[in-house]
C-alpha cells in the first residue's frame, strides 16, 4: 500500500491546500468523536425536565450548562453530538469497506474475464423460462414455478457438461457480462424500497444492519470504476507474461492488478465515505435509520426539523457535523486524487 | 436493437423483484385503507374486496396481464374491465386502482409524472448553466483566489446532502425573508413557477456543484490539447479559443452526465419532493410505500426504472452516434 | 487558506440573519364589530393533510369528516356536547322497549340536485352504506339491525329492519336494545345521499348529498371549494357564500396565510405557534381548545411475559410521570389517568384512577417477585422487551422518556422503530408484541366505544385483534353488555364507571394522556363553534369583515432591514 504514494505523489499532496484543509477536518472529527464523550458533562441518554426545559416546556438553548443547547427530549446536544461523531464514522468507514471489498471483487472479476468464453446459456432453458413466466400470467403460478426450476437444472446441467460436450447451443454467458447486467438491473431499482426491504428482512435497525444495508446497496458505482481500470490494467505486458507463466488467477489479480488499481479505488472510497455520512443521516430522515434513543447526527437533523422555528440550535449543529465531516473527506479524497493523477498547469 | 431488448428486461426485473420484496413487506393494506379502527370484520371485507386474500403468485399473474394488453380503443371510466386503463388506440396499460385514493393509479401517475419531469428539467438546467458557467471561470482564472473559492464552493455543495441545502434555502429565502413559498405547487401557471424555484435550485446546486468539477478540469485537460494550441498560435482571441474549441470538447461527457441525471431524477428527487412538499413522482412513492399502496408502488417503480433505463439507452447510443472512436469497435 | 476564513465569516452572517430573534405574532385583523350575522363572504382553511374520498359511505378520517359535515346532512347531527340531536329529521322517537328509533322528517327538504328527499332516499343511502360490496371501514356498528347479517352475508336483497312507513317516516329495527345506537346512527356513513349514486357503491360518483354546501369543484391533492345550497333546510342559513378547504399546506404556510388573511381559521399550530399565540393577550380571546377524545397510553399483552403478571401492569401504570411526558407538547397532552375523559363521564374526582407514585411502582414490582434496587441497579425484569414505534405524532419522543422511566424501576425496553403499517400488524397479532404504544380515538361518543373495542373478548382475534393487550375478563364483559343494553343514563355512568375501575386497576393499558388541539381564528370570523364530534364546525359561521380588510401585515420582503437589523 505504501508502494501507491510515492514520494512525488507525497510532496504534492502535502503542497496542496485543500488537501491540508480535508486532512485537518478528518482530524478534528476523529478526535471529536474519540475524545468529546469523555468531555461532557451529561449522559446522552437522560433527559432533563427541571434545568434541560424553559419554563413552557421547550428545550433550552446554547449556555453554561448545555454547551449546545437540549434537544426535543431535554437531553444534552453536546455529547449527543460527540457519540453521533463516533457512530458516524463507525458506520460510514465500516459500509465503504464492505461496498469496496465488495465491489473491488466484482469489478476486478468482470474486468479481468472480460470478453472471455465464459459459459453457453442453453436456448432450452430460456425457452422453458419464457414459458414460466407466460404461465404464471395465465394465472397458473405452479406450473410457472415448476418450468423456472425445470430451467434452472437445464442450464446447470449444461454448464457441467459443455466442458465435455458441447450439448445445448445457446447464447454467451460470461462472468463480466453477467455481473455487469446485475449492476444494470441494481442501478436502475429505487433506493428506498430496497432499504425498506432489506430493514424488513433485518428485522432490527441496528448500527451492523445500517451497516450492511449502506455497504450492500453502494457497491456498484466501484464495480463499474474497477472494471474499467482492470481492463486497461489487464493489457499490459507484465500481466500478460504471467498468465504465460501460468500463474493462477487469483495471484495475478492479487499481486499484480490489485496495486495497479488501487490509486483510484482509494480515492473512490474517500469519496464513499463522504456519501455514506449523507446516506446515513438521508435513512435517519426517512425514518429507516437507526433506532432511538442512539444519537446518530442523522437522527438529530430529523429531530430538528420540526423545531427549526423556536430551537434552531437543534438542526443547526448537526447539520454543520455533517458539512463539515463530508467536507473533510470529500477534500482528502480530492487531494488524494491530485496527488496521484496531477493535471500539470 | 439487442439494447432495447436488454432494456425492457431489466425494466421488466425490476418491477417483479418489487412485486415480491412488496408481498414480503409485513404489513396489511387493508389495514391501512379500513383504518386503525376498524373492525376485523370490516377490514377483513375491505381485504376480499381488494383481492389482497389470494395467492402472491395468482396476484402477480393477474397484474402482469393486465399490464400490458389490448381492448378497445374508446371506453367509460366507468367500465368494470378496462375502466382504470390508459390507452393508445388499442393498446391498454393497466395497473389497477390506488388502495388509498381509489382512483385509477395511471390516472395519478399521469398528474404526477409532467410535475416530476417539470422539476427534473428545472433541476438539470438550472445545474448546466451554473455548472458551466462557474466552472468555465474556475478554469480560466485557473489558480487564482477565485478558482479556489469556486472549486472549495463546489465541494461545499457536492458535500451538503440534498435536504440540508433544502432545508437552509427554505429557512433563509422562504421563512425568513419570505421571498418564496416555503412549500407546495400552486394554483396557477405564475405560482407554478414560483413554487419551482426552491426545489429546483435545491437540486440544482447539488448538481451544479458536481458540474463545476467536471467542467474545469475537462477545460483544463482540453486546452492544453494540440488543436487547441494551434487555434492560439493562429492569433485567435483567447475568448474564442476557449469558447469554441475547449468548451465544445468539455461538454460532451456533460451530455452523458445530464442525460442520466435527467432519468434518475425522473424517480429519484424523493427527499426535495418530499421537503417542498411538491406533488411528483418522488412524494408519491414515498406516501405509497408508507401506506403499502401495492398498485400505486408499482406504477412509481416502473416509471422510475423506466426513466434510468431509457436515459442511459439513449446516452449509450447518442455515444455512439456522437464519438466515432466508441462506434466502430462496438 | 485564506479562502477558509472568509468562508467561515459568510456562514457567520448568514447564520446570524437566519437564526434572527423570534417575531411576535402579527396582530389579528379587525372586525368591523357588527352584532347580527350577515350573509355574505368566503371562508378559508387549510390542513397539512388530504383527503382521499367524499362519498360518506366509505370516509374512515377526521379531516374527510370536516368535508362531509358540510356536504352532507344527516338525519340526526351532534350538538357541542356530542348529544344527538335532530337535523334533517325534525324529531324521533324510540319505542318504549327501545328496539325501534322512528324519524320523522321534516317537508320540503331538498338535495344539491333538487329532488326532494324521502324517507325512501334515507332507506337507499343506508343500504348502500352497508351494502357488502362498499369499502365501508365502519358497517359493523351497526350489525344489531335486524337483517344485518343476511344483507351483509348477500342472503338479502334489502335490509329488513329499515322500514319506510310513509314518506317522511323511517324506522329502525334493532334485534336487541342498543344504548349507544343513536350516537352510531348520527354519524356520517348512513347519511342520505342524491339519487345519483344509486344504490351502489361507485367511485367514480360526483358527491351531491343534502348539506348546507354543495361542492363546486375538487381539485386532488390541492382544495376544495363548496358554495352555499340556497335550499338548505334552515331557513337564512347558512351564512357564507362559499368555503375553500385547501389541502397539504405546511402549518407554517397555515401560519403565514392566517396573519396576511388569506386563511381564517388554524387548527393545525405548530408547538411553537401555540406558545406564541397563547401568551399574546391580542390572540388569547380568539383560540381555544377542542374536546374531542383522543386518549393514548402504553399498551400491555396480557397473554405475554411480563405482562401476564397483573402486578408488572400495576408497576408499569404507576411508573409512568405523566407530567414529564406533558412536558414534550405541553399545550397539547392533558395527563390521562383513566379510560373516559371528563366529556363523556368520566368526571369524578375521586374515581381509583391510575396515578404516578413510584415508590409504589417499586412496591409492585416487589410483589411480583422482581424486586428492583435503584440504588444498585440489580433486580427488576432481566430481559429486554421490544418496544415498536413509529414515525408519527409524538411516539418517537415519548417512547425515549417512557424508556428512561421505565428503566428506574428495573424494565429495560429496547425501541424499535418501524412504519405505521408494521407498526399496526405487529400490535393485532396475537404472540407478536409486549409493549406497545397505543391510541383510540372516538368513533361516535358513547363510551362504549372506548371500551368494547379495545379490551372486550370479544373484540379479540387472533390476526387482527383491535383488543392488542389480549385482555379478557368475564366480569368486564358482563358490564359491558349490560352497558351496552341499558337505556337509563345514570344507571349506564354507573356500569362504565365500574368497568373503568377494572381496566384503570388491572392496567392492560398504562393511561397516558389525551391529545387536544389548540385552534386560532381571526376576530371576523364569528359563529365558530368547538364541537365535541367535529372539528372546525363550520355550518354556522358568518364573516364580519369591515369593507376594506386590506392587511396591514403583508410581509414586505425587507431584506436590507433585516440585515441592518442584523449587523446592529
Amino acid at each position: 500500500m505504501i508502494r501507491i504514494l510515492d514520494a512525488r505523489a507525497r510532496r504534492r499532496f502535502w503542497k496542496n491546500r485543500g488537501a491540508r484543509v480535508g486532512v485537518w477536518l478528518v482530524v478534528v472529527l476523529v478526535v471529536f468523536a474519540a475524545v468529546g464523550p469523555l468531555l461532557a458533562q451529561h449522559d446522552p441518554y437522560v433527559s432533563d425536565f427541571t434545568t434541560g426545559a424553559t419554563s413552557l416546556g421547550e428545550p433550552v438553548g446554547p449556555s453554561s450548562m448545555y454547551w449546545l443547547g437540549t434537544d426535543r427530549v431535554f437531553r444534552d446536544v453536546f455529547v449527543r453530538l460527540a457519540y453521533g461523531a463516533r457512530l458516524s464514522l463507525v458506520i460510514a468507514i465500516s459500509a465503504t469497506v464492505i461496498s469496496t471489498v465488495i465491489g473491488a471483487g466484482v469489478g476486478l472479476v468482470a474486468g479481468f474475464y472480460e470478453g472471455s468464453e465464459g459459459a453457453r446459456v442453453p436456448y432450452a432453458s430460456i425457452a422453458l423460462a419464457s414459458v414460466a413466466l407466460v404461465a404464471t400470467i395465465a394465472g397458473r403460478g405452479r406450473v410457472g414455478g415448476v418450468l423456472l426450476v425445470l430451467a434452472f437444472v437445464v442450464a446447470v446441467t449444461a454448464w457441467f457438461l459443455s466442458r465435455r460436450i458441447r450439448l445445448l447451443d445457446g447464447p454467451r454467458l460470461d462472468a463480466d457480462t453477467g455481473l455487469m447486467r446485475l449492476v444494470d438491473i441494481g442501478l436502475s431499482f429505487p433506493f428506498l424500497l430496497l432499504v425498506m426491504a432489506l430493514a424488513a428482512a433485518f428485522d432490527r435497525t441496528t448500527v451492523s444492519t445500517i451497516l450492511w444495508t449502506l455497504g450492500l446497496t453502494s457497491w456498484l458505482g466501484t464495480a463499474r470504476v474497477v472494471r474499467a481500470k482492470t481492463l486497461s490494467v489487464r493489457n499490459l505486458d507484465f500481466v500478460g507474461a504471467a498468465r504465460a507463466l501460468g500463474q493462477p488467477v487469483y495471484r495475478i489479480l492479487v499481486s499484480h492488478v490489485l496495486p495497479n488499481v488501487a490509486g483510484p479505488v482509494i480515492v473512490l472510497s474517500t469519496a464513499q465515505v463522504a456519501s455514506m455520512i449523507v446516506a446515513e443521516s438521508v435513512l435517519s430522515y426517512l425514518g429507516v435509520g437507526i433506532a432511538p434513543p442512539t444519537p446518530t447526527w442523522g437522527h438529530m437533523l430529523y429531530e430538528g426539523q420540526d423545531s427549526y422555528v423556536s430551537a434552531p440550535w437543534m438542526l443547526v449543529v448537526p447539520a454543520f457535523a455533517i458539512l463539515l465531516s463530508v467536507l473533510g473527506f470529500n477534500l482528502l479524497g480530492e487531494g488524494l486524487r491530485d496527488a496521484l493523477d496531477p493535471k500539470e498547469d | 436493437m439487442r439494447r432495447m431488448a436488454w432494456a425492457l428486461f431489466v425494466v421488466w426485473a425490476t418491477t417483479t423483484v418489487t412485486f415480491f420484496i412488496n408481498n414480503v413487506l409485513p404489513s396489511d393494506p387493508a389495514r391501512m385503507v379500513a383504518g386503525a379502527q376498524a373492525r376485523p370484520k370490516d377490514v377483513e371485507r375491505i381485504r376480499q374486496q381488494l383481492g389482497l386474500d389470494r395467492p402472491v403468485l395468482e396476484q402477480y399473474g393477474r397484474f402482469m396481464r393486465r399490464l400490458v394488453h389490448f381492448g378497445p380503443s374508446q371506453f367509460t371510466p366507468k367500465d368494470p374491465v378496462h375502466g382504470t386503463c390508459a390507452n393508445v388506440w388499442r393498446l391498454h396499460f393497466d395497473l389497477g386502482k390506488s388502495y388509498q385514493q381509489r382512483r385509477a393509479v395511471t390516472t395519478i401517475l399521469g398528474e404526477r409524472l409532467p410535475r416530476t419531469l417539470f422539476l427534473a428539467l428545472a433541476a438539470v438546467l438550472i445545474q448546466t448553466l451554473l455548472g458551466v458557467i462557474t466552472g468555465l471561470i474556475a478554469a480560466v482564472k485557473r489558480n487564482t483566489a477565485v478558482d479556489h473559492l469556486t472549486v472549495g464552493g463546489s465541494l461545499v455543495g457536492i458535500s451538503a446532502p440534498t435536504f440540508i441545502i433544502g432545508l437552509a434555502l427554505q429557512f433563509v429565502l422562504a421563512h425568513r425573508l419570505r421571498l418564496l413559498p416555503l412549500d407546495g405547487f400552486g394554483d396557477t401557471n405564475v405560482q407554478h413557477v414560483v413554487c419551482l424555484i426552491l426545489p429546483a435550485l435545491t437540486l440544482g446546486i447539488y448538481g451544479a456543484a458536481y458540474y463545476t468539477r467536471i467542467v474545469r478540469d475537462e477545460l483544463i485537460t482540453s486546452i492544453k490539447q494540440d488543436h487547441v494550441r494551434t487555434a492560439r498560435a493562429k492569433g485567435l482571441p483567447m475568448w474564442r479559443v476557449w469558447l469554441k474549441h475547449a468548451l465544445r470538447n468539455a461538454l460532451v461527457p456533460l451530455v452523458t452526465l445530464i442525460g442520466l441525471d435527467l432519468g434518475a431524477l425522473v424517480g429519484g428527487a424523493i427527499v426535495t419532493e418530499t421537503l417542498f412538499r411538491w406533488p411528483g413522482l418522488g412524494a408519491l412513492s414515498v406516501s405509497a410505500l408508507l401506506d403499502r399502496d401495492g398498485p400505486v408502488i408499482m406504477g412509481t417503480v416502473i416509471i422510475s426504472s423506466a426513466a434510468i433505463v431509457l436515459a442511459n439507452l439513449v446516452v449509450d447510443l447518442s455515444y455512439a452516434l456522437l464519438d466515432p472512436r466508441v462506434r466502430t469497435s462496438s | 487558506m485564506r479562502w477558509i476564513p472568509r468562508k467561515t465569516e459568510l456562514i457567520a452572517v448568514a447564520a446570524c440573519v437566519a437564526l434572527g430573534c423570534h417575531e411576535p405574532p402579527a396582530s389579528p385583523l379587525a372586525a368591523a364589530g357588527g352584532t347580527t350575522a350577515v350573509r355574505g363572504g368566503e371562508l378559508h382553511l387549510a390542513s397539512f393533510a388530504d383527503i382521499k374520498s367524499l362519498d360518506p359511505a366509505v370516509a374512515s378520517d377526521t379531516l374527510t369528516g370536516e368535508a362531509i359535515e358540510l356536504i352532507y346532512a344527516g338525519l340526526v347531527d351532534f350538538d357541542d356536547q356530542g348529544h344527538v340531536v335532530p337535523d334533517l329529521a325534525e324529531r324521533l322517537e324510540r319505542s318504549d322497549d327501545g328496539t325501534v328509533y322512528r324519524f320523522f322528517l321534516r317537508e320540503g327538504i331538498r338535495f344539491h340536485d333538487g329532488s326532494l328527499l324521502t324517507a325512501h332516499d334515507a332507506k337507499r343511502s343506508i343500504e348502500r352504506a352497508l351494502n357488502p360490496d362498499t369499502p365501508n371501514s365502519f358497517a359493523s356498528f351497526y350489525d344489531r339491525i335486524v337483517g344485518f347479517d343476511d344483507y351483509t352475508q348477500r342472503h338479502a336483497e334489502h335490509l329488513e329492519g329499515v322500514i319506510v312507513e310513509g314518506e317522511r317516516v323511517l324506522a329502525v329495527h334493532l334485534r336487541e336494545v342498543d344504548a349507544s345506537f343513536l350516537a352510531a346512527f348520527a354519524m356520517q356513513v348512513l347519511r342520505p345521499v342524491c339519487p345519483s349514486a344509486g344504490d351502489r357503491y361507485d367511485d367514480t360518483w360526483a358527491p351531491c348529498g343534502a348539506g348546507p354546501f354543495k361542492l363546486d369543484t375538487w381539485d386532488r391533492g390541492r382544495s376544495i371549494r363548496v358554495v352555499r345550497f340556497d335550499q338548505w333546510w334552515q331557513p337564512g342559513k347558512p351564512y357564507l357564500d362559499a368555503l375553500t378547504y385547501t389541502y397539504s399546506m405546511n402549518q407554517v404556510t397555515q401560519r403565514f396565510k392566517l396573519e396576511q388573511g388569506d386563511m381564517d381559521i388554524d387548527r393545525e399550530l405548530s408547538l411553537s405557534d401555540i406558545f406564541r399565540y397563547q401568551n399574546d393577550a391580542r390572540w388569547t380571546p380568539l383560540g381555544a381548545y377542542d374536546e374531542i377524545p383522543s386518549i393514548n397510553g402504553e399498551e400491555m399483552n396480557v397473554e405475554m411475559p411480563p405482562f401476564d403478571n397483573v402486578e408488572i401492569r400495576r408497576a408499569v401504570a404507576t411508573a409512568i410521570d405523566r407530567l414529564q411526558l406533558q412536558k414534550l407538547k405541553t399545550p397539547s397532552l392533558v395527563p390521562l389517568y383513566r379510560t373516559l375523559v371528563p366529556i363523556l363521564g368520566g368526571d369524578d374526582p375521586a374515581f381509583p384512577a391510575q396515578r404516578y407514585d413510584y415508590d409504589a411502582a417499586l412496591e409492585h414490582m416487589k410483589r411480583a417477585g422482581y424486586p428492583y434496587d435503584p440504588k444498585t441497579g440489580q433486580g427488576g425484569w432481566p430481559k429486554v422487551i421490544t418496544y415498536p414505534t413509529y414515525k408519527q405524532g409524538l411516539n418517537e419522543y415519548t417512547a425515549q422518556v417512557l424508556q428512561q422511566q421505565l428503566a428506574k424501576i428495573g424494565i429495560r425496553i429496547e425501541i424499535k422503530v418501524v412504519s405505521y403499517p408494521t407498526y399496526l400488524m405487529m400490535t393485532k397479532t396475537r404472540g407478536a408484541v409486549a409493549l406497545a404504544p397505543v391510541g383510540w380515538q372516538q368513533d361516535f361518543p358513547d363510551p362504549s366505544d372506548f371500551f368494547e373495542p379495545i379490551f372486550a373478548t370479544s373484540a379479540i382475534n387472533d390476526e387482527d385483534s383491535n383488543n392488542g393487550s389480549f385482555y379478557s375478563n368475564p366480569k368486564l364483559d358482563e358490564l359491558l353488555v349490560r352497558g351496552r343494553k341499558e337505556l337509563d343514563p345514570l344507571v349506564r355512568k354507573k356500569l362504565y364507571d365500574e368497568a373503568d375501575a377494572i381496566i384503570c386497576d388491572e392496567a392492560p393499558w398504562a393511561m397516558e394522556y389525551q391529545y387536544r388541539y389548540y385552534g386560532i381564528h381571526q376576530p371576523y370570523v364569528r359563529g365558530i363553534r368547538w364541537n365535541a364530534v367535529w372539528p372546525n364546525y363550520v355550518r354556522d359561521v358568518w364573516l364580519d369583515k369591515p369593507h376594506a380588510i386590506a392587511s396591514t401585515n403583508r410581509h414586505v420582503p425587507n431584506v436590507l432591514a433585516s440585515i441592518w437589523k442584523v449587523l446592529q
